[in-house]
Order: C-alpha cells, then structure tokens, then sequence
C-alpha cells in the first residue's frame, strides 16, 4: 500500500524521492517530461499550473479546473470531494486502469483514456467532458498519463529503499540507467506498447439469429465456463456475492489488519532486554505504526466491498457499446474481481453472451425495462 | 446626495442593453410573450418607483429643518389616503395577475398532444438523455443514451419529460426561456419551439450540491435533416461491435 511504504520511509529518504522525482517530473505548476516518457509537454502545460487564461485567451490549468478536486493534484484521489463519492475515484498512481481495449494487465491506449473523458463513466460521479473541444480533452488525457508516471516511479523508488544493500549507506543510486532505466522505465514503457496489446475482435457473422444468440448466451451465463451468476447472481441484479475488494481498496484492508496485529505484538513487547539496534528497530517500528494509524484514521479514505454489477440496470460503467461489454467480458476488468473469460470461453461465445447481457434490461417485455408509470407521481 | 442612488439606478438599466449586460437572446415561440410581460412589468414597476422616490426626496427638501420652521404635526392616518393607495396597487397586481395567465397556460398547461422527443434525467451533476430511438418509445433497446448534448428539430413542438435520478435539480434553458424543477419521484412534461438554430446553453438553476455551478449542458437546435442525421451517427456509434479504423478512432465519439 503506497501510504504504508512512504510511512515507513524516514525524513532523509523521503528527500532523496522528492528530489528524484521534481528533476523528472517537475512540479504541478511547471511539468518536466523526459523523452523516455513519450509525453507530450505543450499538451502537459494546458493542464498544469493555476487555471488562467492565456495571452490568446486560451484557458489553461485544466486538470486543477476539471479533475483535481476528485482526482487530487498527484493523482491519488485524494481530493476534497473525494470522500463524498460512491464509488470513489481512480487513483492514478499505481497505474491501472478499469476501462480500456487491452489486456487486462495493460495500460489503457490514449484513446481509451479519450473516451472515458469523453462520454464519463455512467453510474459514477465521472462526468462527461463531451462539452470541452477535443484538444483539451486530449491534453487532460496526456496529464492523466504524466500522473499515472510519475506515481508508479514514486512507488518503485520507495521501494528501491528496501532493496538496497548495506555499502549503499540508504542513498539510492544516482545513474541514470537506475533512475531513468529501473525506475522510471518499466512504468513508462508499457504506456507506449499499450496499443499492440489491443484485444482482438471478431466481426459478427452476418446471419446471426439474435434470439438464438440471446439463448446462447443465457446458457452460458448460467453455465461453468463463465460462470457469471456466481457474482450477478441468479436475477442479474449484482447480489450473487459482495465480499471483495477491488486492487485500490485490498491493500488498505490488509495493511489494517496488519496495523492491528503489529500494535498488539508492541503491547507486549518487552524492551528491557533489547540490544541497541532491536531497540532502534523496536521505536521505529512504533514511529511507523503511530503515522499509518494516523493516516488510515485521518484522510485515507475508508475501503469498501466492491459489488457486482446489476445488469437489470443498463447502466454499464466502461461504455456501452457492444464492443465495450465484449472487452469487459474478454478479458475481465483490471484492477477488480471480474474475470477474464479470455480462453475459458471462446469468442464467438463471449458474443452470445454480450447479447444476453444486453438483454437483461429488457427481458420481461415492458415489465421491468419499459417506461411503466408506477414509481413516479407522473402527470401524462 | 443620496438622491443619486436611484437615479443611478435607473441610469443602469436605461444604459445595460448598449453593454450586452440585458435578457440572453430568445429564440423560442412562446418567449416573445414572456419577454413583453417582463418588459411591461419592468415600466409599470419602474414609473412608480420613480414616482415615489421623486416624491421621498422633494418631501426631504421640502421639509427640511434648516428650511421649515413649522414642526412636525402628528396624525392618525389619512383615511382616504390609506385606502386609495392600497386599492391602487392591489388593482394593479390584480391585473397582473389576470393578464399573464395566458402566457403562464401557454407554457405550463397546454400541452402539446404528442410522445416525447426526450427523456431528460437530472443527476448529480450532469442531465443524462434519452432517445426513443426508431420505435418511437422510450424503454425499449433501441434507445439512444447521451450525456449533455441535447439536440432538437427547429420550427418544430418538443415535448421533453423531466425527471431526476436522485435530488431536485432545475432543467433551465435561458435562451427559451424555459425552467422547471426536477423534482425526485415525479415525470414533468417541458415542451417549447424553437425558431432559430444555433448552440445554447443547459443549465441547472436549483442547488444541487457542490456540483451544482458546473452542472452544464448544451442545446443543439438544428434543421430536421440535421437532427436525424445525427441521431443516426449517434445511434451508430452506440451500436459498434468492431473497433473502429484509426483514423477516424475518436470521430464522432
């Protein structure tokens, strides 16, 4: 868990980071890119800085106008309105993504990214910013992935402390092959390659019958393979199980759980035996202890269950074409429980499915999908 | 001194309209009408208000101490006075009343008979829509679902029926001069014409939460051959099962 590692870091490593990081990254006001990166700086500067207009009456500081008061200024989804939200925002840092057109453990192509600011994410606080022009929708998407960088960077360096060994005295290299090609690079990298990793899509054979195909795919709804009532349940409405967590939240549950035992064993530590290091580890340990505490009680926000979604809704969070809910069921949903049915279930298969699914908002003709007056006080 | 306050104020409004700081332009049927009751208002409003300052201030002059010996006499009221000037304003009002019943009927009661042209859901913070689609109903697979870009035929009777999906919020069109409360748990039918094509704003006048100031949409109102197309490039693009070619990747989205 990112806030557990920097807890853990002590004052003077925490510099080396922060140093590391400002002659990478550069700060909120003045981004600095790297040519390793690939990004794009003039499309970096519309976002960054104060939101101003400039001399040609261009708005900048996009990203602080649009996205940081969710989002948070570094990406961790720390923002003031951050907490009122269900389900909470995406915390760029540790680099994944739900939504996208590739592999499940790739990252999102920029268009990827394009389309979720575009049209929002239904059903989440995430708006659609169909009504900004396409280049500030295209540079917000470049300082997603700026964001996205720079936390996976910060996150391997931290952890670089805990590999170092005992002649590099808890200072970090300095060569530019451990910066830029062990730290920086695997993060970086996979940004670039995300678009050969694109799931493959067969065309739908021109004859398909698609009450056949609806039929099919109920089957295989129900069926081992796919299995998907074990979590959307037996109606489709989401209830088959909600004991998980997805990616963002699991690491705080088990650092919690870990916090509890580690004050427990504290407790009944005794000191009066230890050797001079034990008892530096010994108060180091409780130092770590004391500001992760405060920190899981104070900003960090609170881990919740993740729920299956109900598919009786039509609300379908990554988009919803066919196409999207056939990259959903393809290769499952990074960074969340939902499977990849990639090889269990074939793509022809997976099609039925998408049919089925799409049908579940309707299936009792009129009785659940229709605009039946019952719930509302309607005045027609 | 202080007789300068309202003058300037009434020098504002004379002065506004050549400073574009006036009523947002209207390009709806029934706003002609709104407008003129506002302007009407506006005058009736404006010449009492004058009427009565000028009258507060000459009878400071005319009464002040360094000027007027005589000392102040107290009464018990003017009958007569009393009930002139309140029969006066309640007539007034009355009229008022009784004359802008039809502009209200127009836009709040008569009803065009017809299904409607949109669903539009208020949401925190964003009015999410929803076409029929070619069936010509809403709530059957064929609908079209759209975030905050509202297109309508011009020269046409839209009728658009308004809910919201969790708080009140207002579905407000400035340049038709339209606003009615979304309010949770009920179907309000909205309807207007449009007369001109163009690009306006949606915009949400009833607090909403912290969203509320950014809870902006757009109306497109377009040539009827205008709007099909683009329901139907809507449509299509709603239904892709391919990706689409690079080119044109983010085209349309």
């Amino acid at each position: 868990m990112i806030e557990a590692t920097k807890q853990r870091l002590t004052q003077s490593q925490e510099k080396q980071v922060a140093t590391v990081l400002l002659a990478m990254f550069g700060t909120p006001d003045n981004p600095v890119v790297l040519a390793e990166t690939g990004l794009d700086l003039e499309k970096l500067r519309l976002c960054a800085g104060p939101v101003r207009s400039d001399i040609v009456g261009r708005k900048n500081g996009l990203y602080r106008e649009h996205c940081a008061h969710c989002h948070g200024i570094t990406g961790d989804a720390m923002g003031p309105t951050a907490a009122f939200l269900n389900p909470y925002p995406r915390d760029y840092r540790p680099g994944v993504f739900k939504f996208k057109s590739t592999e499940r453990v790739e990252k999102p192509t920029h268009v990827d990214l394009v389309r979720i600011l575009h049209n929002g994410i239904a059903g989440t606080s995430m708006p659609s910013f169909a009504l900004l022009s396409e280049t500030k929708i295209d540079a917000l998407a470049e300082y997603v992935k700026y964001l996205s960088i720079r936390g996976e960077t910060e996150l391997s360096l931290m952890r670089a402390f805990f590999e170092l060994d005992d002649d590099a005295k808890g200072i970090l290299p300095e060569t530019r092959e451990f910066l830029i090609g062990e730290m920086l690079l695997p993060a970086s990298e996979k940004w670039l390659a995300a678009k050969e990793s694109q799931i493959p899509v067969p065309l739908i054979s021109e004859g398909v019958d698609l009450v056949e195909s609806i039929a099919k795919g109920k089957a295989l709804f129900y069926g081992d393979k796919a299995n998907c009532v074990k979590c959307h349940g037996v109606t489709g409405l989401g209830d088959g199980q909600a004991n998980d967590y997805d990616d963002w939240n699991k690491p705080i549950v088990e650092i919690d759980k870990e916090l509890r035992g580690t004050r427990e064993r504290i407790k009944v530590t005794a000191t009066a035996s230890m050797s001079p290091e034990e008892l530096a580890e010994h108060v180091a340990l409780q130092d770590w202890v004391t500001k992760l505490s405060q920190v899981l009680d104070g900003d960090s926000l609170k881990p919740r269950t993740v729920v299956p979604r109900n598919l009786r809704h039509g609300v379908y969070r990554g988009g919803r074409r066919p196409l999207d809910l056939y990259y959903r069921i393809y290769a499952g949903i990074n960074g969340a429980p939902m499977p990849a049915a990639k090889g269990a279930v074939s793509p022809e298969d997976i099609w039925h499915i998408v049919n089925y699914v799409r049908s579940l908002p309707y299936e009792f003709d009129g009785e659940l999908g229709a605009d039946r007056p019952l719930i509302a006080r309607e005045r027609f | 001194m202080f007789l300068a306050v309202p003058v300037l104020g009434v020098g504002t409004f004379a002065v506004a309209p050549f400073f574009n700081i006036w009523l947002p332009a209207d390009v709806s049927e029934h706003g002609r009408s709104v407008d003129s009751l506002f302007m009407f208002i506006l005058w009736l409003t404006g010449a009492v208000f004058v009427i009565t300052e000028l009258l507060l201030f000459w009878f400071m002059w005319k009464y002040d101490s360094t000027k007027s010996k005589t000392p102040a006499k107290y009464v018990h009221g003017n009958h007569a006075l009393e009930v002139v000037w309140t029969i006066l304003p309640a007539a007034t009002l009355l009229f008022l009343a009784i004359y802008q019943m039809n502009t209200w009927a127009d836009i709040k009661m008569r009803r065009p008979v017809m299904a409607p042209t949109v669903e539009v859901v208020g949401r925190q913070f964003e009015w999410r829509l929803r076409y029929p689609g070619r069936d010509g109903s809403l709530g059957t697979p064929d609908d079209l679902f759209l975030v905050n870009d509202l297109h309508v035929p011009v020269d046409e009777d839209i009728l658009i029926q308004l809910k919201t999906m969790d708080v009140l919020h207002s579905f407000f069109l400035p340049n038709l001069r339209i606003k009615q409360d979304a309010v949770p748990g009920m179907k309000i039918p909205v309807w207007f014409k449009a007369l001109e094509t163009g690009e306006f704003d949606i915009v949400c006048a009833e607090l909403c939460g912290w969203g509320h100031y950014k809870m902006k949409g757009r109306i497109t109102i377009e040539s009827r051959a205008d709007f099909d197309a683009w329901l139907e490039k809507k449509y299509a693009l709603q239904e892709q099962t391919a990706p689409p070619p690079e080119e044109t990747e983010t085209a349309g989205l």
